[in-house]
């Protein structure tokens, strides 16, 4: 049997140091929203000919005067186009400028829209972790000893923040140094996340609830003979679904691809944290409000 | 024997009833496969002319724009200046209105909806698939809508030049059109294909243009052409038609009706018979009527000689009568007789006849492929019956639904402005008796009679109209006078090919997925894990078909879902097996390993399973159209796919007997302790 939380301090560290690198790249740089939340002009086109350069593009389109006018290259002579006006008149004037080309994707987002869709995406994130805590709160009502029921619903909020914060940390460094957007299929992996992570740790916590009744180690030796007997499952659910998803990064076109990043990257959190994180947590708790009534 | 065959078919106990459930499993992938690859399997049957199994019914999966190309355009419908009670009737009414302007641009399934934020606000959203002039499009649906009122027409109507140029082009293009596919069709194409690339009969395009039967007396230019084609072939020209340029494909030929004329002579003994002829003596007469007869004079030897009850006035004639009308010997004669003869002596319950067949009407099982030209019927259309006043919209204040307080019917009461009240009494006072149109958006909605020169600016409708109809006259009239102004907030064009490189590419991740997540499986657990793939690929059969018959509107999100949640399937076996694996290890016989694996991973599944539907319903509720796609197809996975793992997995498993799993145990995996 391995043992898992002897070595608690240095797990408990990794993730420490993960969420205070991700907080740190949040808070430099940011999450870069896509106009799905600010609202604005999302252009991709395909010239039939030969594609002009970004500034070409840019000087033909100067009388337009377009407000925060992006425009960056796409492998198979296309463009993608980004601005703030979204009115019909303008977009058709865009296209009127441009070569003869094949319109792929024209989105135009107003931002009253955005706003609204920013607000609706923090609700839904709220919602997901307050019905995620009080199922978990139930789930273990029966447990209360020697852990009450109520920790192991906040050591799964913290693991659950943890996923989540390295996921946006992350996108905050490809929104940097990559020019890779969120928008609304984000708020979808994110959530998702939260599905899924809450998931391998009830099963985790699960085993723990079967073992405590007839187990004759202490709290923490039956935290990791649980860990043990799980974590071939834990692993193997993260295997199958990370192929999957892997096989969308790659082959699933560009449109899906940082969806199913944002994914894979938060299942693969998701798992660490459910054996790596919320079990040791658990176990420190534990230990610190012994120390205490002793 | 007989007995256990009954008990076993009836009173299913032990492995008879993992036999039942198996049936019951296989049939339901079969039916799962037929439903979500009907058309592969009718494709595999017409290969090779097979003329059993039956052919199923083919149920296309429906694409959201996203795959199939195609605009979404998402209007705020300013109700600010509506009183607060009225607003969602205004917003309802825009609704109607470009919907009715959307249904012009010929698209497939229009989709017009009002959507009420949390704040308040009315969305209207339109999502038009496979759309090519988005930008008409816009326009069109800009428009604010547009309400007139017309009075009769007196002179004659007639094709301005412009008009007249429009038709010629228009045509002389579609014959080019036409010609085209007519070329395709001749140098072999499929007719079914061309039909759903090229038709412009939009009801039947979809279907591979096929229209049923039609029979000579409803579309007779058609059935004359279709009896020229011959049964079982195609078009070789251009059938031209009212509606345009058609192309037909002639499957079957049958007789719809006949009109006949005949003569009785009945016998004694023969049924509602009055005469007193013996059976020889009626047989002599028919005889001789029958060499006397020709169609010239049929009526007349009938009015003369018929015993049949009426023949006097009639002259036998039975007018038209479809299959089945007739007693059999009867039809049958008449069925085969040609058009214009008599027939031979035919006997039936009733005595003896001579038949004259007068006229037949074919029908035709036709599928086709339009091509639609312009007429000048069409472009005048009600223009040729109404001319326009001054009168709009503009001047109309309001609508609303009184009742009429004699009889207490319901009516539209209409209250105008100013100028509007002039108008409308110089248009009564010259139109009395006469009626007065009202058109919304181009379609006459209410045509009321004038009954007197009408001042002060108020009328009312009154018409045979129940009180919902008024309901929806008076919202129509209200979005076409208190236009609501509404605004392009959104708007997601998707090009077709791109489109179409999302499906392929979300295609080919889903099959590679599942590949990998199969030899994964089969690696790692062995017989086990390819029990479980067999369930999964139950489980993926299961989910298409759903998806088709909901059916669900796929988008690329929701395929997304979809991918993702065949790796989540495989999660439940995985739980089992690895509980499975460690009862073996605790020395514990296979079959209850087999039990507790599957009893005591039961509250694992559950209750993730249970997490993740949360989390789905949560996003359904998030409500963007992309993101609901991906939590539906999420959600039904989850359900889905724990009936796949658990029953499915448990029933293939149980097919095997625990000595078999004895003798082979390296299959699971494990060793036996000693």
């Amino acid at each position: 049997m391995v043992n898992f939380i002897s070595k608690r301090k240095l797990w408990v560290s990794i993730s420490a140091v993960l969420v205070a690198a991700s907080i740190t790249m949040l808070a430099l740089w940011g999450l870069k929203l896509g106009i799905d939340f600010t609202g604005g002009s999302l252009l991709e086109v395909k010239f039939l000919g030969s594609a002009p350069s970004v500034t070409e593009v840019e000087e033909k389109l100067a009388d337009l005067q377009l407000k925060s006018l992006t425009s960056q290259p796409t492998e198979q002579n296309g463009m993608v186009l980004r601005f703030q006006d979204t009115s019909e008149e303008t977009h058709q004037a865009i296209l009127k400028r441009l070569p003869p080309l094949e319109e792929l994707r024209f989105e135009a987002v107003g931002p009253s829209v955005g706003q609204e869709l920013q607000r609706k995406a923090i609700y839904a994130i709220i919602l997901v972790l307050l019905t995620i805590s009080f199922y978990m709160a139930w789930a273990f009502r029966k447990v209360s000893r020697p852990v009450a029921s109520w920790k192991y619903g906040v050591v799964t909020l913290i693991s659950l923040f943890h996923d989540v914060v390295i996921v946006l940390g992350l996108f905050a460094f490809l929104g940097e140094f990559y020019g890779v957007e969120i928008n609304t299929s984000f708020i979808a992996a994110t959530l998702t996340v939260l599905g899924f992570s809450v998931h391998d740790t009830i099963v985790v916590f699960d085993r723990i609830r079967e073992n405590l009744p007839r187990s004759n180690q202490d709290f923490a030796g039956t935290v990791n003979t649980s860990l043990n007997q799980t974590i071939v499952r834990s692993i193997n659910t993260s295997v199958t679904v990370m192929l999957v998803l892997a096989a969308i990064v790659f082959l699933g076109g560009a449109s899906i691809q940082y969806f199913s990043l944002a994914l894979l990257v938060g299942i693969f959190f998701g798992t660490y944290s459910s054996i790596f994180l919320a079990s040791p947590l658990l176990v420190f708790w534990d230990n610190f409000s012994r120390r205490n009534n002793a | 024997m007989s007995e256990s065959l009954f008990s076993r078919v009836f009173l299913p106990k032990g492995r008879n009833k993992v036999w039942w459930a198996f049936i019951f499993v296989l049939i339901l992938g079969i039916a799962g496969g037929l439903v979500a690859f009907g058309n592969y399997y009718n494709q595999a049957i017409d290969n090779y002319k097979l003329l059993f199994p039956p052919k199923v019914k083919e149920i296309p999966f429906r694409l959201g724009l996203d795959l199939l190309g195609g605009s979404q355009l998402v209007y705020d419908a300013d109700v600010s200046a509506v009183p607060a009670g009225e607003q969602g009737q205004a917003a309802e009414g825009a609704r109607d209105v470009i919907e009715r302007r959307v249904n012009v641009f010929g698209v497939s399934e229009p989709l017009v909806q009002v959507n009420r934020t949390s704040d308040g606000k009315y969305r209207i959203i339109v999502e038009l698939a496979g759309i090519k002039d988005i930008r008409e499009a816009i326009k069109k649906i800009g428009e604010t809508p547009l309400l007139e009122f017309k009075e009769q027409r007196t002179e004659a109507p007639t094709l301005s030049p412009e008009q007249k140029k429009e038709i010629e082009d228009y045509n002389k293009t579609a014959k080019i059109r036409a010609e085209e596919v007519l070329g395709k069709l001749l140098s072999g194409g499929d007719f079914a294909a061309l039909a759903r690339e090229y038709s412009e009969d939009l009801e039947t395009k979809a279907d591979g243009g096929s229209v049923d039967w039609v029979a000579k007396n409803e579309a007779p230019d058609v059935a004359k052409a279709a009896e020229s084609i011959g049964v079982g072939k195609t078009s070789r020209d251009l059938v031209t038609t009212t509606e345009g340029y058609e192309l037909l494909k002639v499957e079957e030929k049958r007789l719809k009706e006949v009109k006949a004329s005949h003569i009785l002579i009945c016998y004694q003994g023969a049924e509602k018979c009055e005469g007193n002829l013996t059976k020889e003596q009626a047989y002599a007469k028919i005889k001789e009527l029958k060499d006397k007869a020709t169609p010239a004079n049929f009526a007349q030897l009938a009015k003369d000689n018929s015993t049949e009850a009426g023949a006097k006035e009639s002259g036998g004639d039975l007018g038209w009568f479809a299959k089945g009308a007739m007693v059999e010997p009867f039809e049958k004669a008449v069925w085969e007789q040609k058009v214009g003869t008599i027939s031979f002596v035919v006997e039936t319950k009733f005595g003896y006849h001579i038949i004259f067949k007068a006229d037949e009407n074919p029908e035709y099982k036709l599928s086709h492929i339009l091509i639609k030209t312009k007429s000048a019927e069409a472009l005048l259309g009600e223009d040729a019956q109404w001319k326009n006043t001054e009168l709009t919209g503009r001047n109309l204040k309001r609508a609303s639904v009184q009742f009429n307080p004699q009889d207490n019917t319901p009516q539209v009461s209409l209250e105008f402005d100013e100028e509007g009240a002039k108008l409308f009494e110089e248009i009564t006072g010259r139109n009395v008796g006469k009626p007065v149109a009202i058109f919304l958006d181009g379609y006459a909605i209410s045509v009321p009679n004038v009954n007197e020169k009408i001042t002060g600016g108020q009328a009312v409708i009154t018409g045979n109209f129940s009180v919902i109809e008024s309901r929806e006259l008076a919202k129509r009239l209200n979005a076409g006078a208190l236009p609501v102004p509404i605004t392009l907030v959104n708007q997601q064009t998707i090009g077709a090919s791109l489109g179409q490189a999302s499906v392929d590419n979300s295609l080919k991740a889903g099959i590679v997925g599942l590949i990998l997540v199969a030899l994964f499986m089969i690696i790692y657990y062995r017989f086990l894990g390819f029990l479980s793939v067999i369930s999964l690929l139950i489980y993926g059969l299961l989910s298409l078909a759903i998806f088709k018959l909901w059916p669900v509107t796929l988008t690329l999100s929701g395929i997304a879902g979809f991918i993702l949640s065949i790796g989540m399937a495989v999660d439940a076996n995985i739980l089992i097996f690895e509980r499975l694996k460690e009862e073996l290890r605790a020395g514990k016989s296979l079959s209850s390993a087999i039990q507790e694996g599957f009893s005591r991973a039961w509250p694992s599944i559950r209750d993730s399973n249970f997490t993740t539907l949360l989390t789905c319903i949560v996003l359904i509720e998030f409500s963007t159209s992309a993101i609901k796609g991906f939590a539906v197809t999420l959600m039904l996975g989850v359900l889905l796919s724990m009936f796949s793992a658990i029953t499915v997995t448990r029933t293939l498993l149980r097919m095997f007997s625990e000595r078999w799993f004895e003798k082979h145990h390296w299959l699971i995996g494990y060793r036996k302790s000693n």
